[in-house]
């Protein structure tokens, strides 16, 4: 009896079934598509390299590229000498300044992306929250006692830096956690007054040097990257990838933190347990990003955002997603500093805050009514 | 027969005291709730009804361990639940909150599918990753045709009515495959049709799955019409539980809430239906 009552039914949801099940899924990101998007963009990334490399002082032409760096992949040595000067201005020069641009721009990006899932805010980001400039402050200090003589993993530099984006990030959450969540005015102010205050004692700490130093110190402010050697690359891309990876390991986590935390825990996410993770790996991240290029604005906001309304908001792609995009986007704006007054170079935070900038004001007037919370 | 009766209990909430703030400025708070002791069946449909601030959503919270007890114990079928791990919990207890706000725009089928969580591994370097499988797209498919959200599944969340997005965090809660759902004013966002449509299919799952369905609301009659068992809670405290036609009596209601009301029969259903007075509701409040 049942039988004969059900299979009418059955048959009709599975005949509405069938071409439902097409579009329902369309937004359910499947591994493939992940890596589809992921190898895409690593292709897109492999060629803003390559064509960043044809670009500077001297213009060398994509045939001449591809020779040195065949060339050098079969035996560095060996493809430096057949090379000659181009040779070494690519590969000692322009290449490992590429390769940090990539690095620190990808690093602010997955830091941006994963700070604005954990304060529900997508105008969260390291250089607006004040988190750069506490790292600032901190390796200004560092700079200052003369503890942070080398730029690498000796150095207290680094640490210091960590401890001041450590404060900043703790003051922001404790504004947020006052309010239950953190709103956009807030969020905002939170920045603008921290950022005042560590420009202020970073003024005071250069007015404190003699000025040498700290005509030094103002361009490593604004954002400048300087070529490094390669041992120091390679520790440095360690470390950065270390700390990526384990802002990935919370994608799924950061996905549910998006509803709120009740939600979250509700949900069976160990809250407390992923926002630590989360923090104190952003601290970290900033602390080594600020140490090596100073502060560079804006990318780890844009980046995310460009990411999100393209590929949508799931972060087990919008963090790789905005690694690889972050990456690209400061190599670009790199190489824009380099050539556009070459031989001068302006500092690449330049760059980077005059485009993005205007991208914040269009998000804050354009889209307001939905970042009103 | 008290083992029986403890095996069957979903919930045993026991001298149950909770407020809000931290230890040092505590004190001073009040006692949202103020010792609770109840049980809740295993496969019952609870109404938790009570004027505004007597702690319902607090205590639905409680149930889903989003929030802590400060004093006394809830077990969740026998096991005490301050032992027990958040992921624990969340593979048999679901919360479908008064309303959600989601910050980014997820479409609906991405938010149905965040309620696999609990369900997948997520620990370990490549814990983020790990992809939602034939069998989480089949609940999720199921729970959202159950709440009527699929036509919307590639809508954002964001940009749904409060009703959709209402029905489509209940279709989160059921792709948990919950033994327990709780709902905190599950029907305060719906129109007549859905409100109706969300009363029958919590019989129907309650009588399907033998799921226990806890769930707060400020609507008597809804709570009378759906609810095996009701719960009143005035200032933190039991008034009184039992079937809706021992709670919802003119002489039990009047003094909790603060006003006259009169009780006669649902039409249909013969259960206690519950309307203000005509005129001016006279309040016996000062």
């Amino acid at each position: 009896m049942s039988q004969s009552g059900t299979s009418p039914t059955d048959l009709g949801s599975c005949s509405s079934a069938a071409p439902a099940r097409v579009s329902w899924q369309t937004s359910v990101l499947t591994s493939g598509r992940w890596l589809v998007i992921i190898l895409g963009l690593g292709c897109v990334s492999l060629l803003v390299l390559i064509v960043s490399l044809r670009f500077g002082a001297e213009t060398v032409g994509f045939s001449e590229i591809v020779r040195i760096l065949l060339l050098a992949v079969q035996d560095e040595r060996a493809g430096l000498e057949s090379a000659g000067a181009v040779g070494v201005i690519m590969l000692q020069v322009r290449l490992p300044r590429i390769f940090l641009a990539f690095l620190v721009g990808g690093c602010l990006a997955t830091v941006g992306a994963g700070l604005q899932a954990l304060l529900r805010n997508p105008l969260a980001d390291p250089y607006v929250l004040g988190i750069s400039s506490g790292a600032a402050f901190g390796a200004a200090v560092a700079m200052l006692l003369g503890i942070g003589t080398s730029l690498f993993a000796v150095s207290a530099l680094p640490l210091c830096a960590f401890l001041g984006g450590l404060l900043s990030i703790l003051v922001v959450y404790r504004i947020t956690i006052s309010y239950g969540y953190l709103p956009v005015h807030t969020l905002l102010l939170a920045g603008v007054i921290l950022n005042a205050i560590f420009s202020a004692l970073i003024m005071f700490i250069t007015s404190m040097m003699d000025p040498n130093r700290s005509f030094g110190m103002m361009t490593w402010l604004m954002g400048t990257l300087t070529a490094p050697d390669y041992p120091a690359l390679g520790v440095l891309a360690l470390y950065f990838l270390l700390g990526m990876l384990v802002l990935f390991s919370q994608a799924r986590s950061l996905n549910l933190l998006t509803l709120g935390e009740e939600a979250a825990r509700a949900l069976g996410v160990e809250v407390e347990t992923v926002k630590r993770t989360v923090f104190f790996s952003a601290a970290l991240l900033v602390g080594a990003i600020v140490s090596v290029s100073g502060m560079i604005g804006f990318i780890g906001m844009v980046v995310p955002h460009a990411v999100r309304m393209v590929h949508g908001p799931d972060h087990r792609l919008l963090l790789p997603a905005s690694a690889l995009a972050g990456g690209s986007f400061l190599v670009a704006a790199d190489t824009v500093a380099r050539t556009i007054l070459a031989p001068a170079e302006i500092p690449v935070g330049v760059v980077t805050a005059l485009a993005g900038g205007p991208f914040f004001i269009y998000l804050l007037v354009a889209r307001k009514g939905r970042l009103a919370v | 027969m008290r083992r029986e009766s403890e095996r069957d209990a979903a919930y045993q909430v026991d001298h149950l005291k909770f407020r809000y703030g931290n230890e040092r400025n505590g004190a001073a708070a009040p006692w949202v709730l103020n010792g609770l002791t109840f049980e809740i069946q295993a496969g019952e449909i609870l109404g938790v009804i009570g004027p505004n601030g007597s702690g319902k959503t607090s205590l639905l919270k409680l149930l889903a361990q989003v929030l802590r007890p400060h004093e006394g114990t809830i077990r969740l079928f026998g096991r005490e639940m301050r032992a027990m791990s958040q992921n624990v919990v969340a593979r048999s207890v679901a919360l479908v909150p008064q309303d959600t706000q989601v910050a980014f725009p997820f479409s609906i089928t991405e938010v149905v599918l965040m309620g696999r969580f609990p369900h997948h591994r997520h620990t370990g370097l490549l814990g983020g990753f790990g992809w939602d499988g034939p069998e989480d797209l089949r609940l999720a498919e199921q729970a959202m045709r159950e709440t009527d959200v699929l036509q919307l599944a590639d809508r954002s969340i964001g940009d749904v009515s409060g009703g959709e997005r209402q029905r489509a965090i209940i279709a989160r809660a059921l792709a948990q495959e919950p033994h327990i759902l709780l709902l905190d004013e599950p029907t305060a966002f719906l129109d007549l049709h859905h409100q109706l449509e969300i009363g029958v299919l919590l019989r129907r799952l309650n009588d399907e799955r033998r799921l226990t369905v806890v769930l707060s609301s400020h609507d008597l009659n809804l709570a009378s019409q759906c609810c095996d068992r009701l719960l009143l809670l005035d200032k933190g405290m039991v008034v009184r539980l039992g079937r809706p036609e021992e709670v919802i009596r003119p002489e039990v209601i009047e003094p909790v809430y603060h006003c006259r009301v009169l009780v006669d029969r649902h039409p249909e259903s013969g259960m206690p239906r519950v309307t203000l007075p005509s005129g001016k509701p006279a309040t016996s409040r000062q």
